[in-house]
């Protein structure tokens, strides 16, 4: 094993009376990849902020490159070789790619343009380092932050969840950047919720569950089993496909139908039915969902709920057809982070709302609501911002149920959320699908699609790229979402 | 969150109690029922603006124009009735004058996309501008103002309605509405959730425009009332009527818990906080200070009292005792 | 045509001032002369400071509106002090700290206690307000000695030496917002966690912008009272709206992250040409507030409305790069 690089030893956190951390170490070696795991509010990313100087801790020790920080800043942690890479790239849209890296850096940014242009070029990417970062996509942006590790030539470079927002040609080229690395002697900490990421590059294994470390092994020690089975004891998520259902009535039409970013998409969706529309991020399936329900021009085709044309959708329009759409960014389009919990779950329908209101019938509603769900709150009136991922994703599916949808489009339902909520979530589709609601799940969790799916629609480059059956091996439907959409330049 | 407001105007109160015994102890004359009744007659107006304002500031805009408004509408007012027009198609030319301002305001935001300061900031200037020009039309050069009302309308200034002086009547009707409107109706609601996400309201399918369009004509609305009383009150129509009420409503708006974030904010507050800001100027002014420096009070209580409620947040934060007795 | 108008901000503040001028230059020969441009400087320079001032402060996505207050509380403070028997550059130098200290306070409450700024500057206009009422007594401050008028009078071709001061003054601003430091106002603005996770000290930064904020707002005071003689109660009322007027009128964001001193620089002269345009063609003085309020609206409609056609065709653009992307390949194998 190589030398120590950085180490953290018995460090614990509390907000309040909530203990986030109890008692935890990690420690990162050169010239070693090591994978931290956890579910949602296991603590993973606290601690990586303990480390990285942005959030302080109640207690233990932070040892970075030989030298004790008892209260590190950003500034100091950064001076002695280890850099975060956060889970959303932190760029300044105004700002060129070159000032952007440069940023906080001891000396002004044209005396590191070589160096920045020798890096991009050595990640075998395409980016002006003069292009203002407004006009990057998703996956650029990360590259940014990738970059500005290796401008400060850190030893230590932490990875949190990378790979969320890049295709799986550019994770291919980030794992060779990232096998280099350490191959010369920097050691890197990646975090990622997928196994066969891990088992690409990883060395070592820290997995976290409530605060605790669970698990500390080398990788090649573990077997899947052992590493779901410390995440989550009670794992459901790897149960079976339900039992087949009644499919009803033609419920949702497409044709033809074309917007931003997408073209020419013809599809059905039955009353009972769950068909996934899955793909690569940048694929256009969000756009899709989002003209549908009137967020974003319709260019052209025809759009048919439950048997009546829809030809100028409005959310509004969109929710009194019986079509509900749940977005993917939960805090930004979904919840209501300060209002009472029973407000979000009336806020579909809040115009079907007598103009005199009845709280206590719309708590009366979300308490139904909470008990069939299995939500985890203290109160009716408590505000969503201290609720974990999975009870705040249940919450929004108490939303959209509160419209009495017909057809229910979700957005990566499970993004963000551990694996025992998603089991939860699972049983809450199928239920839905049993009880005659037509849904159209949106995912990149190929596992996902072919454990809930009856039909599987695959799309690329904003068209269609073909239909598979429920059940088809990840293999085909990979092939699908990625060969037609291979780039030109690639 | 509501458990929370409701403490914040608890706390609102206790100093709206510690000030007048202060002031009682200072002049005991101050303490006199009808001294403290009437003696609203000089800030009721602020109050007046300050209670839609709140609504608007929870809905996530701004506004800073309502200032100019009460001069224009009272401008108008004046005009009209100058050129004969009868007493109520005078008022609601008024009325009507400062919805449409209102009205103006939000379509000029909802046209640009601009950020409601900025918008209003320049409504500010123009309304001022357009009741300045008018009344120079009409020949009322300077400050003096247009004068000349009906008796009636001057006697609503001073009478009593229920045994309160009109103004007060007026803004505790004001109100009263408004705290129904934003607490208990799906309006109120929908203020409150446009304020606290606008992206996801609109995801909701919520009708964010016109929610905060209605916040604004009702804050125009409100200025046109303020003007009217103002100009019964003095007895004449002047530009200027509103402009000392720009800065102590948005003080009464914030003290009152209002966030100037959007998406918090309750009448209640404010209409207490109006009452602190008021009875300072007049207790100081009893108590023989300048009334110039009242205004320096009332912005140092701005700013100690919201201080000390940000200095209290950050030493729960560093403290977690003292977070769980939460 | 677009691009160029919107992407390029103060060539077009400049183009439509320049032609404002010539069209005022046609009405009323006389008007273009050295000699006017010279009073539109003189008379733009209080305005100028104080919008100066603010750009680092609402580069941060902060907002002072303090600006007015500081700049009497400071003028007073050198009125009084002069008065009392201070040399005058003692005298400057006292107004100097004290608007920077006011100014620090703002900073202080803003970066170290967390209150919003636009709350936290209203308290303080008030505050400064009235402490300088305490200290006059609500008397004006005459008789001010020659010394200081003179640095307010015409000097060098036609510029007084406080007018070079502010000339300097912002060029070095717009120097000094280029280097590595400089941008990090800008850097706040634009993503206050990404300066944070980068380790930039960001409650300094905000600290350090109103501090200057107060600096500049001080000097200003030092310019009014030197430019008029003597201190009213009311000198500088409503500044820091006519300020924040400016800064947006010069593409300075609210939002932050965005914004350069030579667009304020033009913006100021611009607002000011107007008024002084106005006075030469005769126009009554009561019309400068409906003109001026109008031409802000104005400017902001047509830049709102530019703003959103570029969006709106940047967007189609890189939706129509992105369906195309997989029809293009098939083409190019074929070729």
């Amino acid at each position: 094993m190589g030398e120590m690089l950085a180490e953290l030893r018995g460090v614990t956190k509390a907000y309040g009376p909530v203990q986030v951390l109890r008692d935890v170490d990690f420690e990162i070696r050169a010239g070693e990849i090591h994978a931290l795991l956890g579910g949602n509010g296991a603590g993973k990313s606290t601690l990586m902020k303990i480390l990285a100087g942005l959030v302080p801790a109640s207690a233990g020790e932070i040892r970075i490159n030989g030298t004790s920080l008892s209260h590190p800043t950003p500034a100091q942690v950064q001076a002695l070789g280890l850099y975060l890479v956060p889970q959303e790239a932190h760029i300044f849209p105004h700002q060129s790619v070159l000032q952007n890296v440069c940023i906080g850096l001891p000396r002004a940014a044209h005396h590191y343009r070589d160096r920045i242009e020798r890096h991009i070029a050595e990640l075998g990417v395409s980016i002006s380092p003069d292009a203002k970062a407004a006009t990057l996509e998703i996956a650029d942006r990360q590259l940014v932050e990738i970059l500005r590790g290796m401008i400060r030539n850190a030893r230590v470079l932490v990875l949190d969840e990378p790979t969320s927002a890049l295709t799986p040609h550019e994770v291919e080229a980030l794992f060779t950047r990232m096998r280099a690395l350490r191959d010369a002697g920097a050691g890197l900490v990646f975090i990622s919720h997928k196994l066969h990421e891990l088992r690409a590059i990883c060395d070592r294994i820290t997995v976290l569950r409530d605060g605790n470390t669970v698990l500390a092994a080398p990788l090649a020690d573990c077997p899947d089993t052992r590493i779901i089975a410390a995440m989550s004891p009670g794992a459901s998520a790897l149960r079976d496909r339900a039992a087949p259902r009644e499919i009803g009535a033609q419920a949702l039409t497409l044709e033809g139908v074309s917007g931003e970013g997408f073209e020419d998409i013809s599809l059905g969706l039955r009353a009972g039915e769950i068909l996934a529309l899955t793909g690569v991020v940048g694929a256009g399936r969000t756009e899709l969902a989002e003209t549908l329900v009137g967020l974003r021009p319709l260019a052209g085709g025809r759009l048919e709920v439950n048997g009546r044309a829809l030809p100028r959708p409005s959310p509004r329009r969109a929710v009194d057809a019986g079509l509900v759409y749940l977005s993917e960014d939960r805090q930004q389009y979904g919840l209501f982070l300060e209002a009472p919990l029973f407000w979000n779950t009336s806020s579909f329908v809040t115009h079907k709302l007598p103009a005199l209101l009845r709280p206590g019938r719309e708590k009366a509603r979300f308490a139904r609501y909470r008990d069939s769900m299995k939500i985890r709150c203290q109160s009716p009136e408590q505000s969503a911002a201290a609720l974990s991922g999975g009870n705040q994703q249940k919450v929004l599916l108490s939303k959209c149920l509160a419209a009495a949808p017909r057809v229910l489009i979700l957005d990566e339902p499970t993004r963000g959320v551990d694996v025992g909520a998603r089991g939860d979530i699972y049983a809450i589709i199928e239920e839905l699908a049993a009880q005659g609601v037509a849904v159209l799940l949106i995912s990149s969790d190929f596992d996902e699609v072919v454990r809930l799916a009856d039909r599987i629609a695959v799309m690329a480059g904003g068209r269609i790229a073909g239909e598979l059956p429920g059940g088809s091996p990840i293999g085909e439907i990979a092939r699908l979402a990625f060969e037609s959409r291979e780039p030109a330049h690639a | 969150m509501i458990r929370h407001v409701m403490r914040w105007e608890a706390v609102l109160v206790a100093i709206l109690v510690a000030e007048l015994l202060i002031f009682g102890a200072i002049n005991p004359r101050f303490l006199n029922s009808a001294s403290l009744l009437f003696g609203t007659s000089d800030f009721v107006h602020i109050g007046m603006v300050a209670v839609p304002l709140t609504l608007v500031i929870i809905a996530g805009g701004i506004d800073v124009s309502f200032a100019s408004t009460v001069g224009l509408t009272a401008i108008l007012f004046g005009i009209a009735n100058f050129m004969g027009a009868p007493l109520a198609v005078s008022i609601l030319a008024a009325l009507g004058a400062g919805a449409l301002a209102g009205g103006f305001n939000a379509a000029m935001i909802r046209v640009t996309r601009l950020q409601p300061l900025v918008i209003t900031l320049g409504a500010l200037y123009l309304f001022s501008g357009a009741a300045t020009v008018l009344s120079g039309a009409v020949g009322a050069s300077g400050y003096e103002g247009i004068g000349g009302f009906p008796a009636g309308f001057t006697a609503m200034g001073y009478a009593r309605i229920l045994g309160l002086p009109t103004g007060l009547a007026l803004f505790l009707a004001i109100a009263v509405a408004l705290w129904l409107l934003l607490h208990l109706t799906r309006f109120g609601r929908l203020v409150f959730q446009t304020g606290q996400n606008e992206a996801a309201a609109r995801h909701s399918g919520l009708p964010v425009g016109r929610v905060q369009a209605t916040t604004y004509v009702l804050t125009g609305l409100c200025a046109a009332l303020a003007g009217l009383m103002l100009s019964a009150y003095f007895g004449s129509a002047r530009v200027d009527l509103g402009t000392a009420t720009l800065l102590p409503a948005i003080t009464a708006a914030v003290l009152g818990g209002a966030s100037i974030y959007g998406g918090q904010g309750s009448v209640l507050g404010t209409v207490i906080a109006v009452f602190i800001i008021g009875y300072l100027q007049q207790g100081l002014q009893m108590s023989g200070v300048p009334s110039q420096i009242s205004g320096a009070l009332s912005g140092a209580l701005l700013v100690v009292v919201v201080a000390l409620r940000h200095g209290a947040a950050l030493l729960r934060d560093l403290i977690p005792a003292a977070s769980s007795s939460r | 045509m677009l691009d160029a108008i919107a992407r390029n901000r103060v060539a077009t503040l400049v183009c439509v001032t320049v032609l404002v001028l010539l069209a005022v230059g046609l009405a009323a020969p006389g008007f273009l002369t050295g000699n006017t441009a010279a009073i539109i400087w003189s008379n733009g320079l209080v305005l100028m400071l104080v919008a100066l001032g603010i750009l680092p402060v609402i580069l941060t996505r902060n907002i002072d509106v303090s600006g007015g207050s500081i700049l009497g509380l400071s003028a007073v403070v050198l009125g009084l002090t002069v008065n009392a028997g201070t040399p005058l550059w003692g005298a400057v130098a006292l107004a100097l700290a004290a608007g920077t200290a006011a100014g620090a306070l703002n900073g202080a409450l803003v970066a170290g206690l967390g209150v919003p700024a636009i709350v936290a500057t209203l308290g303080t206009l008030g505050l400064y307000r009235g402490i300088m009422l305490i200290a006059t007594g609500g008397e004006w401050i005459e008789g001010l000695p020659d010394g200081l008028k003179a640095l307010g009078a015409k000097g060098a071709i036609g510029i007084a030496p406080l007018g070079w001061v502010v000339g300097a003054l912002a060029l070095a601003l717009a120097l000094a917002l280029r280097t590595r430091r400089g941008l990090w106002p800008n850097a706040v603005g634009d993503n206050r966690e990404a300066a944070r996770h980068l380790g930039l000290p960001v409650r300094r930064i905000v600290f350090g912008s109103f501090t200057f904020a107060g600096f500049m707002a001080a000097l200003a005071g030092v310019t009014f009272a030197a430019q008029i003689g003597f201190v009213p109660n009311q000198a500088g009322t409503g500044i820091e709206l006519r300020a924040i007027a400016a800064l947006v009128l010069g593409g300075v964001s609210l939002l932050g992250g965005v914004g350069t001193a030579g667009g304020v620089v033009v913006a100021v002269i611009f607002f000011t040409a107007i008024d002084t345009a106005l006075v030469f063609l005769k126009i009554p003085a009561y019309w400068n507030d409906l003109i001026g309020g109008a031409m802000l609206l104005l400017v902001l409609l047509i830049d709102g409305r530019l703003r959103i056609a570029l969006e709106r065709r940047d967007r189609a653009a890189r939706y129509r790069r992105a369906t195309q992307l997989p029809d293009r390949t098939p083409l190019e194998d074929a070729a």
